[in-house]
């Protein structure tokens, strides 16, 4: 018998390269692949981002896949139909609404989860063809600000730095980031520098004291929203203290005068700007002089800037002091905005945006509608700039937008004033939706559903922080009738006659046509004059420096074997570029940068006296709406219930005891959180995480109180400072149920939490505790096995539910809201069958190492079978005398002497 | 008393004991473990057999197992032991001042051939026992209706119930459905009638009562509650003698049945110490050492009183048995102490546990826990911070552990309510969970 033949029909394992589904990072991962399924995941040593590192989340990834909960056919008003109708009936309606309100009643609301293809399509299909540019995304509501502070001070949306300044540089400033959270490799590599490199300094500039504070040699904890006035001051204290690189000021930038007398007309002096950001002056000058003395500099910034009604100024006033003292464009200095999603950055490239055209090429530039409306031969081209997020939803309720398409994204949950966007859904004539995953908050809200592919079905480019665009590959079939993003827009799209534009076979011929655009008439000056010959003498075009045009003419087969490489990539650039501006030239008419002139504001609603600030964020394990991280339990471990972070101080004023839930209130939103007791939070300020959502909790969809408040420049909402009134919740009783499937609990506080191999909810309530198994009979119909431990002074209540003997539902309540217990023995027990006699004694919730005795036999003294069994085993008793000796069974009232008699013969 | 050292051989003072039930019985050993040879010892016995185990006799009438298994005290014994016993015998007098008793002897069933005859003691006890409760109902004296106290009464049950498989069982508590079991278990279709609103009203409470019905009642008993019986209805049967035919209860209801037993509870036989002039309440009063109002007449178990109380559990009796054993054989004394005691019972193959009071008042918070299914019911009662009650049904783990919580007076809430599912997880601290949120 040869050798080769096996005996099983296990596929050989193969390992395919990808990247993560997560966050901004962008990190490269190596998944062990057979029978369609996922069975490990590795980091991808050869991954320029992470360097075979990965985070809790992303090692996790193959506990989230399974098929479970995945919405597998579209469905019109609810039925199930074939996607033949359901794509006719988009495009018939989009149609009817296209005739009767024009195209500017139709919306696009697209997502940073979306791969770069996904995203060209949706683009082209609305500025060019559909001619509305109502497409915007939620990337608006975390890097818009970033986006327009770059294009202002370098003229366009460009990232300067790479990760690898973060490991080549003397200070770190990291400014309303969390990276330990929300950034965990980035923050790996800053602390292996650390490690490496003992003059590193890194310096946190954050209202709240966090992980990544935790590690930093400088904690800032400046009053929230006053970065512009620190950074204004270090602008000031650079000049004052002959700090400025006045060669590069006056020859590759422009506005240095007027931002320093700005800056000045508002603070005099440094001891102004301590008291404006409420932060001790020695601690500012010792920050200041890190950034002063240090040729190295990275400023990393993220969403405690971003989302601010004054974004871009912030992200101006830091890049000004870069630019101000020539710190950018060489190894290991430069500002650096780290994005949040995985494709945020692949979006702005294709211009995903409904404040720009494509591919870095924006309306006000001159001759860049016409320019893309000869790439694209569009047939309705639009000519100004569309509803940025908050306004869409505004627009939809006020009946300006009929139709809406959202797709990868949950904004019922995660948009500011999230209850107003639901009611604005039920009002527009059509929702369309992409989604994977059943039942989130915005599916619900749909009239038609497309089945998409998931992360790990997906097939297509995606561009970290860094500006590096990787492959993200398959690794499984998509379940049902799921279909790639592109694929059912370009569906649609032939079915409202734009057969020939949208007729792409595959995501290569995608890319190679976006990348064609970003080289199509492409006057960018920065190339060296003698380099551009192949450019007409008199440049018509437009200059940008997004240019991926090398592969203008990719194949099929060197689209599948590309590599991760940082744009640009063109015939100057042929192997991409680590850092921009190495040649101090910027892409505005001068080729200079831009410093501009700011004044610092504070955030526009100020919190009224008997309200706290409320400021959002992420945490470690969980990513955004939790439909993926929702699913497995070890991400559960590390927070499991929505929580509010109080200085006690603020909690003692408004009475709000530690851990107990407690209640917030804005906008006739509700939001209810384990309440947390830390001398980490300013007074006066609190901190709520933005995953949990009505799947999740009772209240918990902490964007639903966020002030519809943007910034006028960019349309961020500011999610890191909403007002809010904190009240406690009066809970009568709290408890737990754990069980082996979803329910629909509706106790005034629940929480549902992923276990093991069963669902643990958290549960409180106002009313009084329950007195029976009757409320869980509601929710359990099949179970009618129920054994209940319960006091007649309603104090506490136990209660086990059983269906052939097996474990089906566990509940422990108690009006002792401090009483802790670990469920952790009972999560084990779901679904295990128990021994008719002990299973009360399950009700403990713990192990119990008590002895199993066996059946009693004599009551007198209770002993049991096993212990008789075991003595006459042991040999040492023959007779019922020698076992009444040892065990003192059948010496009192003698009536189990017969059966011990028995276990002679 | 007489004195010990004697010059010349005397003949060993002679203790007679009058009622050869389990308290002789267990009294015997006592003194035979302590001094064999102080006494003649006389034991004078109604019946005819040595002394055996009364609980037994629901297992002998359910033929699960034979008279002479429950036999604790065989003729063979009382030999070994140079004890005389004088079966099939009553005393009927008493003649205190010389401490001489006079004797009747049954020689066959009918009580036609009697013998009597006169025996000197020099120190008497009497453990003549208790008889059968009489209730108020009429026209008693007809055939088929019975006691349950001894060898006798199941004998003549178990024939008695070969042709008559219609039975109905008076009296809820412990003998009575001891009583049904047996006559069920052997395929007499049973009835009980119990005054109560639930069956072992002193010892569970409503729930444990009607968990014990139901497995009762798959033995195919049936129950009526909060009923009884007020007339025996008769008929006449072959021989031309009145028999039970049927029974007529308060509600009205009549019911058919052809053989009855009355198991309502016991009355002490106080007579014979009434009648040769002891001090007699409920029963025959003793003090802390089990003396009579004479000081060389002894009495216990039944058909003593003791303090206000009478005695029906095998655990006080005992201990009285021990407190008088030590009195006649040694010179220094033990006082008898009625401490409350837990009744451990075993009905039809389910275990009962039972303490202190039974029934929640406003004073008390009560933990129970019910597994239907299972058939197991547990249930603590805890007043100012200690157990002053205990009913378990089914599982009566950490029974005795409660006990003892109870006797000490040992704080408890604290570790409620796990504290009901078993002893081991009383030292348990609830476990902290940490502190999930870094």
């Amino acid at each position: 018998m040869s050798s080769d033949i096996i005996f099983t029909d296990a596929v050989e394992a193969k390992e395919v390269k990808t990247t993560c589904p997560y966050c901004g990072v962008g990190c490269g991962i190596k998944a062990t692949i057979a029978n369609n399924q996922i069975i490990s995941v590795k980091g991808d040593t050869s991954h320029p981002a992470n360097l075979g590192r990965l985070c809790v989340k992303g090692s996790s990834l193959s506990e989230t896949q399974g098929q479970n909960e995945r919405i597998l056919n579209p469905t019109v008003n609810g039925k199930k139909t074939s996607w033949d109708i359901a794509t006719s009936h988009v495009a018939d309606k989009f149609q009817e609404i296209i005739n009767e309100h024009g195209p500017e009643s139709i919306a696009f609301y697209l997502s940073g989860q979306l791969l770069t293809e996904d995203y060209y399509v949706a683009n082209k299909l609305m500025k060019g063809f559909i001619g509305s540019s109502h497409v915007d995304t939620n990337s608006r509501l975390c890097m818009a600000s970033a986006s327009a502070a770059h294009k202002r001070a370098f003229g366009e949306d460009l990232v300067p730095g790479c990760y690898e300044d973060l490991e080549k540089t003397d200070v770190i400033f990291m400014v309303g980031s969390n990276a330990a959270y929300a950034h965990p490799i980035v923050y790996q590599r800053i602390i292996k520098a650390q490690k490496n490199n003992p003059q590193l300094k890194l310096v946190v500039i954050d209202p709240r004291a966090t992980a990544t504070s935790d590690t930093a040699d400088l904690h800032i904890a400046l009053k929230p929203g006053t970065d512009a006035y620190y950074y204004n001051g270090l602008l000031m204290y650079l000049a004052d203290n002959d700090k400025l690189n006045s060669d590069f000021i006056a020859q590759n930038t422009q506005g240095f005068e007027k931002a320093l007398n700005t800056a000045r007309t508002q603070l005099n002096d440094i001891t102004a700007v301590a008291v404006a950001c409420d932060i001790e002056l020695s601690t500012l000058i010792e920050s200041y002089q890190l950034f002063a003395n240090n040729k190295k500099v990275v400023t990393m910034f993220s969403q405690g800037i971003n989302q601010s009604s004054t974004g871009v100024d912030k992200g101006n006033a830091l890049i000004n002091c870069h630019l101000a003292t020539g710190k950018i464009g060489y190894e290991g200095a430069g500002p650096f905005s780290i994005t949040g999603q995985p494709n945020a950055m692949g979006g702005r490239e294709v211009g995903g945006l409904s404040t720009q055209i494509a591919a870095h090429l924006h309306y006000e530039d001159p001759g860049a509608i016409d320019l893309v409306e000869r790439f694209w031969q569009a047939p309705n081209m639009t000519t100004k700039q569309g509803y940025k997020a908050v306004d869409m939803f505004q627009a939809i309720d006020e009946g300006k937008i009929k139709a809406i398409w959202i797709m990868a994204t949950n904004p019922v949950v995660s948009m500011p004033n999230a209850n107003f966007v639901k009611q604005a859904l039920k009002k527009c004539d059509l929702v369309v939706v992409n989604e994977c995953f059943e039942n989130t908050d915005t599916v619900k809200c749909a009239d038609v559903v497309f089945p998409a592919t998931t992360w790990g079905e997906k097939y297509g480019t995606v561009t970290n922080s860094e500006r590096r665009i990787t492959l993200q590959k398959p690794l499984l079939t998509p379940p049902g009738q799921a279909k790639h993003d592109w694929d059912i827009i370009c569906n649609v799209a032939k079915k409202l006659g734009f057969e020939e534009a949208f007729n792409y076979q595959h995501q290569s011929d995608i890319f190679r046509e976006h990348a064609g655009l970003s080289g199509f008439e492409n006057t960018y000056s920065g190339y060296k004059a003698e380099e551009i010959s192949d450019k007409p003498e008199t440049p018509q075009g437009v200059s940008r420096f997004f240019d991926i045009s090398a592969y203008a003419n990719i194949t099929k087969s060197e689209y599948e074997a590309f590599k991760p490489i940082q744009w640009p990539v063109n015939k100057q650039h042929p192997t991409g570029v680590a850092r921009l501006f190495t040649d101090n030239i910027f892409n505005h008419e001068s080729g200079k940068a831009n410093i501009i002139s700011v004044l610092g504001q504070l955030p526009k609603k100020a919190p009224k006296a008997d309200q706290l600030i409320m400021n959002t964020g992420r945490i470690r394990d969980q990513w955004h709406t939790m439909t993926r991280t929702g699913r497995t339990a070890k991400l559960m471990s590390h927070a499991d219930e929505p929580f509010i972070q109080i200085h006690p101080q603020d909690a003692k004023r408004f009475n709000i005891a530690d851990k107990q839930i407690a209640q917030l209130n804005n906008l006739d939103a509700t939001f209810l959180g384990r309440v947390q007791y830390t001398e980490q939070q300013r007074i006066g300020e609190i901190f709520t995480p933005i995953h949990w959502n009505d799947n999740f909790s009772a209240a918990a969809k902490v964007s639903a109180l966020v002030n519809p408040i943007t910034d006028a420049i960019c349309g961020q909402p500011e999610f890191k400072h909403s007002p809010v009134k904190i009240s406690p919740f009066n809970a009568v009783w709290s408890g737990c149920l754990i069980t082996y499937k979803t329910l629909k609990v509706d106790t005034d506080y629940w929480t549902k939490i992923r276990a093991s191999n069963s669902i643990k909810y958290i549960l409180s309530d106002t009313g009084s505790l329950p007195t029976d198994e009757m409320f869980l009979k509601a929710l359990l119909p099949d179970i009618d096995d129920w054994v209940v431990m319960k006091d007649d002074k309603s104090e506490s209540i136990r209660i086990a539910g059983f269906q052939d003997n097996k474990l089906l539902c566990f509940f422990n309540a108690s009006t002792n809201l401090n009483e802790k217990y670990s469920t952790k023995f009972i999560e084990e027990n779901i679904n295990q069958t128990q021994s008719i006699q002990t299973r009360f004694k399950l009700l403990a919730g713990i192990d119990s190492d008590a002895e199993d005795i066996g059946a009693i036999v004599c009551s007198c003294f209770q002993i049991g079978e096993n212990s008789i069994k075991a003595s006459i085993a042991a040999g040492s008793c023959n007779t019922v005398e020698e076992l009444g000796k040892q065990l003192k069974c059948g010496t009192n009232c003698g009536s189990c002497i017969p059966e011990l008699k028995a276990y002679f013969t | 008393m007489f004195s010990s050292s004697t010059s010349k051989a005397q003949c060993k003072p002679s203790l007679v004991i009058v009622g050869n039930g389990m308290a002789t019985g267990r009294l015997l050993d006592e003194i035979i473990t302590r001094s064999p040879k102080r006494y003649t010892i006389t034991v004078i016995g109604e019946e005819a057999q040595g002394s055996y185990n009364r609980i037994l006799l629901s297992t002998v009438l359910a033929k699960e197992t034979h008279y002479e298994n429950i036999i604790q005290k065989t003729p063979q014994w009382y030999q070994d032991n140079d004890i005389t016993f004088i079966s099939s015998t009553r005393v009927t007098d008493i003649d205190r001042s010389t401490k001489t008793l006079t004797t009747e002897t049954y020689h066959n069933d009918n009580f036609s051939d009697i013998s009597r005859a006169q025996l000197q003691y020099d120190e008497l006890v009497l453990a003549v026992g208790s008889r059968a409760a009489t209730i108020p109902a009429k026209n008693q004296n007809i055939e088929g209706i019975f006691s349950f106290r001894n060898i006798r009464d199941t004998q003549n049950i178990e024939s008695f119930s070969k042709n008559h498989k219609n039975a109905v069982v008076i009296g809820g508590g412990l003998l009575g459905l001891e009583a049904a079991y047996g006559l069920a278990s052997t395929g007499v279709t049973v009835t009980l009638i119990h005054r109560n609103k639930w069956l072992l009203n002193r010892q569970l409470d409503l729930v444990a009562g009607d968990m014990l019905k139901k497995v009762m009642a798959e033995k195919n008993i049936t129950f009526v509650l909060g009923e009884e019986v007020v007339r025996f209805d008769q008929l006449m049967n072959a021989n031309n003698k009145a028999s039970l035919s049927g029974i007529e209860l308060t509600s009205g209801e009549y019911r058919k049945a052809d053989i009855a037993i009355i198991a309502t509870g016991i009355t002490p036989n106080s007579e014979l110490g009434d009648c040769c002039g002891l001090e007699v309440d409920k029963a025959i009063v003793v003090n802390d050492y089990m003396q009579t109002s004479d000081k060389h007449i002894s009495a216990l178990g039944e058909c003593c009183q003791h303090k206000k109380s009478t005695f029906g559990l095998v655990d006080p009796i005992w201990k009285q048995c021990e407190s008088l054993a030590i009195r006649l054989t040694s010179l220094h004394l033990q006082k008898f102490k009625n401490a409350p005691v837990a009744t451990k019972l075993k009905v039809s193959g389910v275990q009962l546990f039972s303490a202190g009071i039974v029934e929640s008042s406003e004073k008390t918070q009560t933990f129970t826990l019910c597994d239907n299914n299972a058939r197991v019911y547990r249930k603590l009662i805890i007043e100012n911070n200690i157990i002053v009650g205990i009913v378990l049904f089914g599982d009566v783990s950490s029974g005795m552990d409660y006990f003892e919580l109870m006797q000490n007076k040992t704080p408890v809430k604290m570790h409620m309510p796990e504290l009901l599912l078993g002893a081991e997880y009383m030292l348990d601290e609830k476990i902290e969970t940490e502190n999930k949120v870094a």
